[in-house]
């Protein structure tokens, strides 16, 4: 196999504005305008997500009991990320106290959805930038070519264990993609000794595939110095902004309970906070050109797209966690978070990591936690009780939270004595990185795109500075088209076209 | 001859859940040998529920410039190779998931896929309900995908 393909080569343009829309690899339609000024330089650019109208109409009125079937279609990527949040929030609004059980086995329930959408990213979506190169001719540069490149046989490990993800959603969750077993207080279906038995089953060789992914990332990534140049580029994809994730009471990392805690850009901590907190925390920015809030850090302030510890602006998904976290509870993980760190230390970074690539790297680990989580919890043999539902209470309002994948999301909802929803609001995890997304892409043009010089891969290392987030724009406008597709323009300030590549 | 009838969409954006539809329209008809399931997602969710069928009629909402809501396309695989290939590379869109498994387990694979594509009008609001047009095209639409079953 060739190597990858790290640079192409550009060509001058005499246009004042770049646009890259729809986005390519991710889920809803969005769009990337780079205006250039006079010398072909990069004077701004803007992530714009376009609009959904009435899902929290939709939702009002409704019994809250719905909510947890409701909300999880706002999303064919992560509905099971929905449904668990929105099934906490009901023991929140119920004050239900969750069985042993199934608190078990809504977090085994999760970590199949975990497996199935870092799996979905990593081969994806991140793969093909990795294998191919982020200049390869864009017809290779998918996920179609990254089999051409490293063989049909690791392809179908990767299809295999993503659907392992699928299967163990579907034997808790009653159904793969939009799950409906959570209830307040519970969940509704008790596991057979022979589901158990399937999901060790799977989870042992969920394991074995993220030791796997683990290899390959080290192998392809840490072991190119042009991958390595590209993570540390720091004026291309390097800002220091406060992380939030959510933590154990030891402020290890935890997908499906606990704390959110917040660390400073030195990685000290400087809020730590429960559900029914957030609103004290967080306060969301409108910007006249694009539909999705900006949430930043309410003591702290929202200063614009700037960062340092002056901003408010905070990411999260797996670049938060990494750096809100003290490490992992497995094994496998840990080891592997050791590495991280230290191969960082020897890199001269200390405290949180700020390299925006890295995310890519702690995907990789949480892929590995969640495997092992799932082996552990998959083992223990009381999660086939019968004790699947505990005592609940008169509807009144709540707050759940759980991290996404993509980072962490937030449902807030109330209901009068009848059970009908009087207020729902939800913060998901691509509108808390939304901010720094756009940060992220204006860094990345204005370093790479010199005096109106662009070129596809130039223009696929711009995406790749806000691709890595993950980001899912059906749930931050809560959208639910699900469709992938990106333009980008480049245009003169005048306003005409220089430039327009389009998937669609 | 192992059938499956695949209705592709979001049940609660209006006439996106024109597959849903009509998946729940034909399962209530009960059709010998065939087997009819609803896929609320995009990408490789598709390709697991298609492997180890003969035959799979996908049913989804399509906008195409000018189209007219309700009008119906009949589509192959061929039809999506510019999507798969061309400029849309990235996305893990149907095609590209049908790609995927024709390259790594082929022979799971259906022999023959059939898309209808039912041209969509509103694809913006939250609703459960169809657009009138596309809610009155529905049982032409069920009859067209018993006739590519048949």
């Amino acid at each position: 196999m060739a190597g990858p393909i790290i640079n192409d080569t550009t060509t001058k343009t005499k246009e004042k504005k770049i646009t890259i829309d729809p986005i390519t690899r991710l889920e809803g339609h969005g769009k990337i305008a780079i205006f250039l000024n006079d010398q072909g330089n990069v004077e701004n650019a803007y992530m714009q997500i376009p609009e959904l109208r009435g899902f929290e109409r939709f939702c009002m009125g409704r019994h809250v009991m719905e909510l947890p079937v409701l909300t999880n279609r706002l999303c064919g990527v992560c509905p099971a990320a929905h449904h668990i949040a929105s099934t906490k929030t009901l023991d929140a609004v119920f004050d239900a106290r969750p069985t042993e059980t199934a608190i078990k086995l809504r977090e085994l329930f999760y970590m199949g959805q975990y497996t199935h959408s870092h799996i979905a990213h990593f081969y994806a979506l991140a793969a093909p930038d990795f294998v191919l190169g982020p200049s390869a001719p864009a017809s290779k540069r998918n996920i179609l070519g990254v089999v051409d490149a490293v063989g049909v046989p690791i392809g179908a490990e990767v299809i295999k264990h993503r659907s392992h993800g699928q299967k163990v959603q579907e034997i808790i969750g009653g159904r793969a993609t939009h799950p409906v077993f959570g209830l307040p207080g519970g969940v509704s279906k008790q596991i057979s000794p022979e589901e158990q038995a399937q999901l060790e089953e799977m989870a042992k060789s969920c394991v074995g595939f993220g030791k796997f992914t683990i290899k390959l990332f080290h192998d392809l990534v840490l072991g190119n110095k042009d991958y390595l140049d590209l993570i540390l580029n720091k004026d291309a994809y390097y800002l220091e902004t406060y992380y939030m994730g959510m933590v154990d009471k030891d402020n290890k990392s935890n997908f499906y309970d606990g704390d959110v805690r917040v660390v400073d850009q030195t990685g000290k901590e400087v809020l730590k906070f429960k559900p029914d907190e957030y609103l004290d925390v967080i306060s969301e920015h409108v910007e006249p050109w694009t539909y999705m809030k900006m949430p930043y850090l309410k003591k702290i302030g929202w200063k614009g797209f700037v960062t340092g510890p002056q901003s408010g602006i905070y990411r999260v998904g797996p670049l938060g966690r990494i750096n809100v976290c003290t490490g992992y509870t497995t094994p496998l993980a840990q080891a592997e978070y050791e590495v991280f760190k230290k191969t960082m230390k020897d890199l001269g970074v200390t405290g949180p990591v700020h390299h925006t690539l890295a995310f890519h790297w702690a995907r990789a680990i949480e892929i590995m936690h969640a495997a092992e989580r799932m082996l552990e919890l998959a083992s223990d043999k009381s999660i086939m009780s019968d004790d699947i539902r505990g005592p609940y209470g008169e509807p009144k309002e709540g707050v759940g939270i759980c991290e996404a994948p993509r980072g962490t999301l937030i449902h807030h909802y109330a209901s009068d004595k009848n059970g009908l929803c009087t207020k729902i609001n939800m913060i998901v995890a691509t509108t808390n990185n939304y901010a720094a997304m756009n940060t992220s892409v204006v860094q990345a043009a204005k370093a790479l795109i010199h005096n109106g010089e662009v070129s596809p891969g130039l223009l696929n290392k711009v995406e790749m500075a806000f691709r890595c987030y993950d980001p899912c724009n059906s749930c931050g406008t809560h959208a639910l088209t699900g469709a992938p597709a990106l333009e980008i323009t480049v245009k003169r300030r005048n306003g005409s076209v220089v430039k327009t590549m389009r998937n669609f | 001859m192992r059938k499956l009838v695949l209705g592709v969409g979001n049940p609660i954006l209006s006439d996106d859940g024109v597959g849903i539809h009509v998946a729940r329209a034909l399962k209530a008809r009960n059709l010998p040998g065939v087997e009819v399931e609803e896929l609320p997602a995009s990408g490789l969710e598709l390709l697991d529920m298609v492997l180890d069928f003969d035959k799979v009629v996908i049913v989804d909402a399509i906008q195409t410039r000018g189209g007219v809501p309700g009008q119906i396309r009949i589509l192959e695989e061929a039809d999506f190779e510019r999507a798969v290939h061309g400029s849309s590379p990235h996305g893990i869109n149907i095609a590209t998931a049908l790609a995927m498994g024709r390259k790594v387990v082929p022979d799971r694979m259906p022999k023959e896929v059939v898309f209808v594509a039912v041209e969509a009008e509103d694809l913006i609001n939250v609703s459960e309900s169809l657009s009138s047009k596309v809610e009155a095209a529905l049982p032409e639409i069920v009859k067209r995908v018993e006739k590519e079953l048949a």
